[in-house]
Protein backbone atom coordinates (compact mmCIF):
# COMPACT_ATOMS: atom_id res chain seq x y z
CA UNK A 1 0.00 0.00 0.00
CA UNK A 2 1.35 2.91 -1.31
CA UNK A 3 1.25 5.97 1.19
CA UNK A 4 1.62 9.01 -1.55
CA UNK A 5 -1.84 6.81 -3.06
CA UNK A 6 -3.49 6.61 0.03
CA UNK A 7 -2.98 10.76 0.61
CA UNK A 8 -4.55 11.87 -2.45
CA UNK A 9 -7.53 9.61 -1.95
CA UNK A 10 -8.18 11.94 1.52
CA UNK A 11 -6.90 15.14 0.25
CA UNK A 12 -8.53 18.17 -2.13
CA UNK A 13 -5.04 19.24 -2.59
CA UNK A 14 -2.59 18.23 -5.06
CA UNK A 15 -0.53 14.92 -3.54
CA UNK A 16 2.76 13.48 -4.93
CA UNK A 17 2.34 10.47 -6.85
CA UNK A 18 5.55 8.17 -7.50
CA UNK A 19 4.75 6.10 -10.48
CA UNK A 20 7.16 3.57 -12.52
CA UNK A 21 6.85 6.27 -14.99
CA UNK A 22 8.27 9.11 -12.54
CA UNK A 23 6.73 11.78 -10.01
CA UNK A 24 3.25 13.39 -10.47
CA UNK A 25 1.22 15.56 -8.78
CA UNK A 26 -2.38 13.82 -8.52
CA UNK A 27 -5.53 15.07 -7.99
CA UNK A 28 -8.44 13.35 -6.57
CA UNK A 29 -10.74 14.72 -9.60
CA UNK A 30 -8.96 12.88 -12.34
CA UNK A 31 -9.96 9.28 -10.91
CA UNK A 32 -11.41 7.45 -13.14
CA UNK A 33 -13.67 4.28 -12.16
CA UNK A 34 -13.67 1.86 -14.41
CA UNK A 35 -17.44 0.27 -15.04
CA UNK A 36 -15.36 -3.00 -16.29
CA UNK A 37 -12.47 -4.13 -14.88
CA UNK A 38 -9.41 -4.04 -17.30
CA UNK A 39 -8.76 -7.74 -18.56
CA UNK A 40 -5.70 -9.45 -16.38
CA UNK A 41 -6.56 -6.81 -13.58
CA UNK A 42 -10.00 -7.46 -12.29
CA UNK A 43 -9.01 -6.49 -8.93
CA UNK A 44 -8.58 -2.30 -9.49
CA UNK A 45 -11.70 -0.25 -10.57
CA UNK A 46 -9.93 3.34 -9.72
CA UNK A 47 -7.07 4.92 -12.03
CA UNK A 48 -5.55 8.41 -11.59
CA UNK A 49 -4.96 10.05 -14.52
CA UNK A 50 -1.41 11.79 -14.35
CA UNK A 51 0.20 14.23 -16.58
CA UNK A 52 3.61 16.48 -17.00
CA UNK A 53 4.85 18.94 -19.49
CA UNK A 54 7.86 15.97 -19.67
CA UNK A 55 5.09 13.09 -21.13
CA UNK A 56 3.15 14.81 -23.34
CA UNK A 57 1.49 13.55 -25.14
CA UNK A 58 1.65 10.55 -23.03
CA UNK A 59 -0.50 9.96 -19.60
CA UNK A 60 0.28 8.05 -16.73
CA UNK A 61 -2.92 5.53 -15.87
CA UNK A 62 -1.99 4.58 -12.20
CA UNK A 63 -4.68 1.95 -10.99
CA UNK A 64 -5.04 2.89 -7.33
CA UNK A 65 -6.72 -0.88 -5.78
CA UNK A 66 -4.87 -4.06 -5.12
CA UNK A 67 -2.17 -4.71 -7.69
CA UNK A 68 -2.13 -0.62 -8.67
CA UNK A 69 -0.76 -1.84 -12.11
CA UNK A 70 0.75 1.50 -13.60
CA UNK A 71 0.03 1.90 -17.77
CA UNK A 72 1.09 4.68 -20.46
CA UNK A 73 -1.32 5.62 -22.25
CA UNK A 74 -1.71 8.32 -25.31
CA UNK A 75 -4.72 9.42 -27.42
CA UNK A 76 -4.89 6.85 -30.50
CA UNK A 77 -5.03 9.99 -32.74
CA UNK A 78 -1.82 11.08 -31.44
CA UNK A 79 -0.72 7.61 -33.65
CA UNK A 80 -3.35 7.41 -36.41
CA UNK A 81 -4.58 10.80 -37.07
CA UNK A 82 -7.94 9.19 -38.64
CA UNK A 83 -8.42 6.89 -35.79
CA UNK A 84 -11.86 6.50 -34.42
CA UNK A 85 -13.92 4.41 -32.55
CA UNK A 86 -17.51 4.36 -32.01
CA UNK A 87 -19.24 3.38 -28.75
CA UNK A 88 -22.91 1.44 -28.74
CA UNK A 89 -25.41 3.06 -26.88
CA UNK A 90 -25.45 0.41 -24.11
CA UNK A 91 -21.47 1.02 -23.58
CA UNK A 92 -22.44 5.36 -24.13
CA UNK A 93 -25.38 4.38 -21.37
CA UNK A 94 -22.85 2.49 -18.76
CA UNK A 95 -20.51 5.14 -19.06
CA UNK A 96 -23.69 8.04 -18.22
CA UNK A 97 -22.46 9.52 -21.45
CA UNK A 98 -25.25 10.62 -24.15
CA UNK A 99 -24.57 11.19 -27.78
CA UNK A 100 -23.41 14.95 -27.28
CA UNK A 101 -20.97 14.07 -24.63
CA UNK A 102 -17.20 14.35 -25.39
CA UNK A 103 -15.16 11.39 -24.78
CA UNK A 104 -11.81 10.65 -24.04
CA UNK A 105 -10.13 7.86 -25.82
CA UNK A 106 -6.88 5.95 -24.41
CA UNK A 107 -4.72 3.56 -26.62
CA UNK A 108 -2.16 1.80 -23.93
CA UNK A 109 1.25 1.93 -24.35
CA UNK A 110 3.94 -0.68 -24.09
CA UNK A 111 7.18 0.42 -23.71
CA UNK A 112 9.98 -1.95 -24.99
CA UNK A 113 13.54 -0.80 -25.39
CA UNK A 114 12.83 -3.57 -29.06
CA UNK A 115 10.30 -0.91 -30.11
CA UNK A 116 7.22 0.36 -28.31
CA UNK A 117 3.87 -0.76 -29.18
CA UNK A 118 0.47 1.02 -28.61
CA UNK A 119 -2.96 -0.88 -28.40
CA UNK A 120 -5.41 0.52 -30.85
CA UNK A 121 -7.27 -2.15 -31.00
CA UNK A 122 -8.63 -2.38 -27.61
CA UNK A 123 -8.50 1.58 -26.66
CA UNK A 124 -10.26 2.84 -22.97
CA UNK A 125 -12.77 5.36 -23.53
CA UNK A 126 -13.67 7.64 -20.59
CA UNK A 127 -16.52 10.13 -19.83
CA UNK A 128 -14.84 13.18 -18.29
CA UNK A 129 -18.10 14.42 -16.94
CA UNK A 130 -19.03 10.92 -15.08
CA UNK A 131 -14.86 10.02 -14.64
CA UNK A 132 -16.21 6.41 -15.33
CA UNK A 133 -14.12 4.72 -17.69
CA UNK A 134 -14.08 0.96 -19.93
CA UNK A 135 -11.95 -0.44 -22.10
CA UNK A 136 -13.50 -1.54 -25.92
CA UNK A 137 -12.29 -5.37 -25.82
CA UNK A 138 -12.74 -5.07 -29.86
CA UNK A 139 -13.09 -1.53 -30.15
CA UNK A 140 -11.08 -1.53 -33.83
CA UNK A 141 -10.78 -4.79 -35.59
CA UNK A 142 -8.65 -3.14 -38.42
CA UNK A 143 -5.80 -2.14 -35.75
CA UNK A 144 -3.56 -4.54 -33.52
CA UNK A 145 -2.99 -4.50 -29.85
CA UNK A 146 0.52 -3.74 -30.77
CA UNK A 147 0.60 -1.37 -33.23
CA UNK A 148 3.92 -0.27 -33.40
CA UNK A 149 4.89 3.58 -32.52
CA UNK A 150 7.82 5.31 -33.82
CA UNK B 1 -17.92 -27.84 -14.24
CA UNK B 2 -21.75 -28.66 -14.81
CA UNK B 3 -22.14 -30.96 -18.19
CA UNK B 4 -25.58 -30.64 -19.58
CA UNK B 5 -27.13 -31.70 -22.64
CA UNK B 6 -29.35 -29.53 -24.87
CA UNK B 7 -31.36 -28.82 -28.17
CA UNK B 8 -31.73 -26.57 -30.48
CA UNK B 9 -34.08 -23.79 -29.08
CA UNK B 10 -33.15 -24.55 -25.45
CA UNK B 11 -31.59 -22.93 -22.80
CA UNK B 12 -29.98 -22.69 -19.58
CA UNK B 13 -30.60 -20.23 -16.61
CA UNK B 14 -27.27 -18.84 -14.68
CA UNK B 15 -28.13 -16.83 -12.06
CA UNK B 16 -30.21 -13.44 -11.70
CA UNK B 17 -31.00 -12.86 -15.90
CA UNK B 18 -28.64 -14.68 -17.99
CA UNK B 19 -29.49 -17.38 -19.60
CA UNK B 20 -27.71 -19.01 -22.74
CA UNK B 21 -29.53 -19.88 -25.58
CA UNK B 22 -28.77 -22.64 -28.02
CA UNK B 23 -29.63 -21.33 -31.17
CA UNK B 24 -28.77 -23.62 -33.63
CA UNK B 25 -26.18 -27.14 -33.70
CA UNK B 26 -24.39 -27.47 -36.99
CA UNK B 27 -21.14 -29.27 -38.07
CA UNK B 28 -19.27 -26.51 -37.95
CA UNK B 29 -20.09 -25.03 -34.36
CA UNK B 30 -22.94 -24.18 -32.28
CA UNK B 31 -24.54 -20.46 -32.30
CA UNK B 32 -25.10 -19.55 -28.93
CA UNK B 33 -27.02 -16.50 -27.40
CA UNK B 34 -26.36 -15.20 -24.40
CA UNK B 35 -28.92 -12.65 -22.57
CA UNK B 36 -27.47 -10.62 -19.15
CA UNK B 37 -28.00 -7.42 -17.46
CA UNK B 38 -26.56 -4.70 -19.32
CA UNK B 39 -23.97 -4.49 -16.39
CA UNK B 40 -22.71 -7.82 -17.11
CA UNK B 41 -20.13 -7.63 -20.05
CA UNK B 42 -20.13 -10.95 -22.14
CA UNK B 43 -16.93 -11.64 -24.15
CA UNK B 44 -15.60 -14.23 -26.29
CA UNK B 45 -12.89 -16.05 -24.46
CA UNK B 46 -10.12 -15.81 -27.28
CA UNK B 47 -10.94 -11.71 -27.49
CA UNK B 48 -11.06 -11.50 -23.82
CA UNK B 49 -7.53 -13.47 -23.35
CA UNK B 50 -5.92 -11.29 -26.42
CA UNK B 51 -6.41 -8.14 -24.13
CA UNK B 52 -5.72 -9.60 -21.12
CA UNK B 53 -2.06 -10.36 -22.63
CA UNK B 54 -2.09 -7.01 -24.11
CA UNK B 55 -3.01 -5.28 -20.83
CA UNK B 56 -0.51 -7.34 -18.90
CA UNK B 57 2.11 -6.93 -21.22
CA UNK B 58 2.33 -3.26 -21.10
CA UNK B 59 1.68 -2.73 -17.35
CA UNK B 60 4.73 -1.25 -15.62
CA UNK B 61 6.47 -2.97 -12.50
CA UNK B 62 9.98 -1.51 -12.32
CA UNK B 63 10.65 1.86 -12.54
CA UNK B 64 10.92 3.08 -16.89
CA UNK B 65 13.15 5.44 -17.78
CA UNK B 66 13.45 5.72 -21.40
CA UNK B 67 9.47 7.32 -21.21
CA UNK B 68 10.40 11.18 -21.93
CA UNK B 69 12.19 9.60 -25.62
CA UNK B 70 9.44 8.26 -26.60
CA UNK B 71 7.54 11.40 -25.44
CA UNK B 72 9.09 13.85 -27.67
CA UNK B 73 9.17 11.38 -30.56
CA UNK B 74 5.38 10.99 -30.51
CA UNK B 75 5.38 15.36 -29.95
CA UNK B 76 7.04 15.61 -33.30
CA UNK B 77 4.96 13.39 -35.58
CA UNK B 78 2.02 14.52 -33.77
CA UNK B 79 -0.08 16.83 -35.40
CA UNK B 80 -3.23 16.59 -33.03
CA UNK B 81 -2.42 19.10 -30.14
CA UNK B 82 -2.01 18.23 -26.81
CA UNK B 83 -2.20 15.16 -25.25
CA UNK B 84 -4.93 14.18 -22.63
CA UNK B 85 -7.57 16.04 -24.99
CA UNK B 86 -11.32 15.00 -25.46
CA UNK B 87 -12.32 14.85 -28.76
CA UNK B 88 -16.42 15.29 -29.34
CA UNK B 89 -17.88 12.44 -31.25
CA UNK B 90 -19.08 14.26 -34.72
CA UNK B 91 -17.50 17.50 -33.80
CA UNK B 92 -14.28 18.87 -33.86
CA UNK B 93 -14.01 20.74 -30.80
CA UNK B 94 -11.43 19.61 -28.18
CA UNK B 95 -11.61 19.74 -24.72
CA UNK B 96 -8.87 19.08 -21.93
CA UNK B 97 -9.61 16.88 -19.59
CA UNK B 98 -10.63 18.49 -16.29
Amino acid sequence: MSGAVTLVMHSTDLAPIETPFGTFEGRPRDIVTLVDALPGFEDCRQFLLLSSPALEPLTCLQGLDASKPSFLVVDPRCVEPDYSCRLDDLQRRRLGATLDTPLLWLAIVRVADGGSTVNLRAPLVVNPERMRGLQLLAGHDDYDTNHPLG
Amino acid sequence: MLVVTRKRGESIVVGDGIEIHVVSVGANGVRIGVTAPRDIPVHRREVYDLVVAANRSAAAINPVLSVSALASSLRTRTPLAPPALVAAEGTDAPHRLA
